[in-house]
């Protein structure tokens, strides 16, 4: 049995419902069709840096394999999204790359722990740079931050980029923040990819 | 065909054009390995038979089509205006271009960017700008997009490039009984294949894919690490009957004809029921209680148990591989290039939950198991292309062991462990290569 063992009975995760699904198309449609930020939506300075901050310590978690630490980032309620299309479809009808919620998360995290996850034998060592990070806020509690982000990565002897733009929905922590939504839209999702079973 | 296995195809003989590449239970490295049979499968294999295209809900609208290849060719699949199929090679009968750059899209015609030749979407040429420097003998009709054979079994559509090939439904075979099994489940649903599609790009031969569709040697091994994880949080689910000694246990591999097998494990996933052996997936609770509010837990339970993975892998020769509830198309680029397209299915007139749970489910193989069996792809293509001393690759599991025998539904059956399925298929290979160097 592997260290990741906790219980035969997994607690009851269910807020992957129709309407938690309804949440995420309208959120992505929003996203899409977002203009300049309007004013009443622009963070203050001090939360535009700390979400910066926050980002970066994400990316710099990821680039270092540290995931459990970055799996800790995120809330109990949480999604991971991968879509497969460009078009921002609703996930009710369109199959993604990752559709996770927090506990398929845990079991990602689970599978390359177990030493035994051939297609990151060896694993793929990545740098992930953000850029163009934008931060609306989204009620007291929440904000959004979109960004691009551009992923160097490097399996077996092949070098190769990721691209594309990332979606959050960052919810306040104290002085930090917790991922609530994390939306990863490779720019080329809907065309021949290469091994992607490092995290994005 | 039924009733009629093929021989067993154990002992090819050395002779024909490509004899020398088998030995009685080995292939050669060739095969996937030299960029020139590569040539000539694309020319002559992917030429000489049925290949799969499409399915007919992804072009539902009359003039609907979409860009497929067969064998790298450029093809458009369309819906012609009166309903019918038509295929046609995306190559401008003027200089070569393409006529079409739309991955999909509605149509009844396709005009070439390079100097406006224009063309119906059954193929004929409609329209070529300053026609008269053509001469007066000039036919138009000469220049129709060259069409080529098509025929759909239950929504699968292929198409042949040589019209010299023997019915689809010939050419499906047992397949065809498989295919019928798969679509007949929950009532008889239509399927429909407009949810989108993973593409994996896999630096291999596409055969490495087909041999490992019909393996059913590997799951334990190869993936481990899924597993594992599902065992330690849910206990005794999904493929855990391959801990135990999986060539005694009643999993299947079968000999289909014309080089179609599959690998049949309805026998352990289906016993008693596949959504309770399905490990938990993204929104299982929450789904499966609004089903049972409104249909009652008997009535949900079937609905789910019919839209968890179907336990069968469908591998229809060459390109064509049915795992689960998905549909896997390969469209080979280069000898070591392979896109395998992994097309998800809902199914017509479902409740809304049936669908977004298949559509999870159809994530689950793809992103915990099918990355590590591409990255064995690529493991098995360096080691094949680079170490040219070690010429041959075995495959003759279950070929001398006497474990095999005819089913009571009339096909040949072996151990799931077998190679069954390569002496399969590469038997349907020599045929089809063979004939055509025959020409």
């Amino acid at each position: 049995m592997s260290d990741a063992r906790r219980t035969l009975v997994p607690p009851t995760r269910g807020y992957f419902d129709l309407d938690h699904y309804g949440t995420l198309a309208a959120l992505v449609q929003e996203w899409r069709s977002l203009g300049e930020i309007p004013p009443e939506r622009l963070p203050t300075a001090e939360d535009h840096a700390s979400v910066c901050r926050f980002l970066h310590y994400e990316a710099r978690l990821l680039d270092a394999a540290r995931l459990p630490e970055w799996l800790a980032l995120f809330t109990d309620d949480c999604v991971y999204w991968l879509p497969t299309d460009v078009d921002g479809a609703d996930p009710r009808k369109v199959v993604s790359w990752e559709m996770n919620d927090r506990r398929r998360l845990e079991e990602r995290v689970e599978r390359l722990g177990t030493g035994r996850a051939y297609s990151q034998a060896p694993p793929t060592r990545t740098t992930h740079l953000y850029a163009n990070i934008e931060v609306l806020t989204a009620g007291v509690t929440e904000v959004h931050a979109l960004c691009t982000f551009l992923i160097q990565t490097h399996l077996a002897g092949r070098v190769s980029q990721r691209s594309g733009s990332n979606g959050f929905v960052l919810r306040r922590a104290g002085r930090s923040w917790q991922i609530v939504v994390k939306r990863v839209s490779l720019f080329d999702a809907d065309l021949p990819q290469d091994n992607n079973s490092f995290t994005l | 065909m039924p009733g009629t296995p093929m021989p067993r195809p154990t002992a090819p003989v050395s002779a024909g054009r490509y004899g020398h590449l088998f030995r009685p239970g080995y292939v050669h490295r060739d095969l996937y390995a030299s960029p020139e049979l590569f040539a000539a499968e694309m020319r002559h294999l992917f030429g000489n038979t049925w290949v799969y295209v499409g399915h007919e809900s992804e072009i539902p609208q009359p003039n609907d089509f979409v860009m497929r290849t067969v064998g790298r060719r450029p093809v458009i699949l369309c819906r012609k205006e009166d309903g019918g199929l038509s295929v046609l090679l995306n190559r401008c009968t003027h200089r070569g271009a393409l006529v079409c750059r739309t991955p999909r899209g509605n149509a009844r015609h396709f005009t070439c960017g390079y100097h406006a030749w224009t063309f119906l979407n059954d193929g004929r040429c409609t329209g070529v700008p300053l026609k008269h420097a053509y001469g007066s003998e000039y036919d138009r009709a000469d220049q129709n997009l060259r069409s080529i054979a098509v025929d759909a079994y239950r929504g699968f559509i292929f198409a042949s490039v040589s019209p010299h090939v023997p019915p689809l439904v010939e050419h499906l075979a047992g397949a065809r009984d498989f295919l019928d099994q798969w679509l007949d489940r929950d009532g008889a649903r239509p399927v429909l294949v407009q949810n989108g599609d993973m593409q994996f790009q896999t630096h291999a031969n596409w055969k490495t894919v087909y041999d490992n569709a019909g393996d059913g040697y590997h799951p334990p091994f190869s993936h481990t690490s899924m597993l594992r994880v599902f065992a330690d949080r849910y206990g005794d689910v999904d493929m855990q009957y391959y801990a135990k000694n999986f060539d005694e246990s009643p999993l299947l591999s079968k000999d289909l004809g014309r080089g179609h097998t599959t690998l049949d494990q309805r026998p352990a996933m289906h016993a008693e029921s596949a959504w309770r052996r399905q490990h938990v997936s993204p929104g299982r609770e929450a789904l499966e209680a609004a089903l049972v509010d409104r249909y009652g837990a008997e009535e949900a339970l079937r609905m789910l148990d019919a839209s968890t993975g179907s336990g069968l892998n469908l591998n229809i020769f060459p390109n064509l591989l049915i795992i689960g509830n998905q549909i896997q198309m390969l469209e080979p680029v280069a000898v070591n290039r392979t896109v395998v397209r992994w097309f998800s299915t809902t199914l017509d007139g479902a409740p809304p939950e049936i669908n977004a749970t298949r559509l999870r489910l159809q994530e689950d193989f793809p992103s915990f198991g099918e990355v590590d069996d591409t990255a064995q792809f690529e493991s098995c293509q360096h080691g094949l292309e680079d170490v040219p001393e070690l010429e041959w690759v075995d495959i003759r599991r279950h070929m001398d062991t006497g474990a095999g025998r005819t089913d009571t539904d009339g096909y040949w059956r072996e151990p799931i462990s077998s190679d069954l399925h390569l002496r399969c298929y590469y038997g349907a290979w020599r045929r089809i290569m063979e004939e055509a160097a025959a020409r």
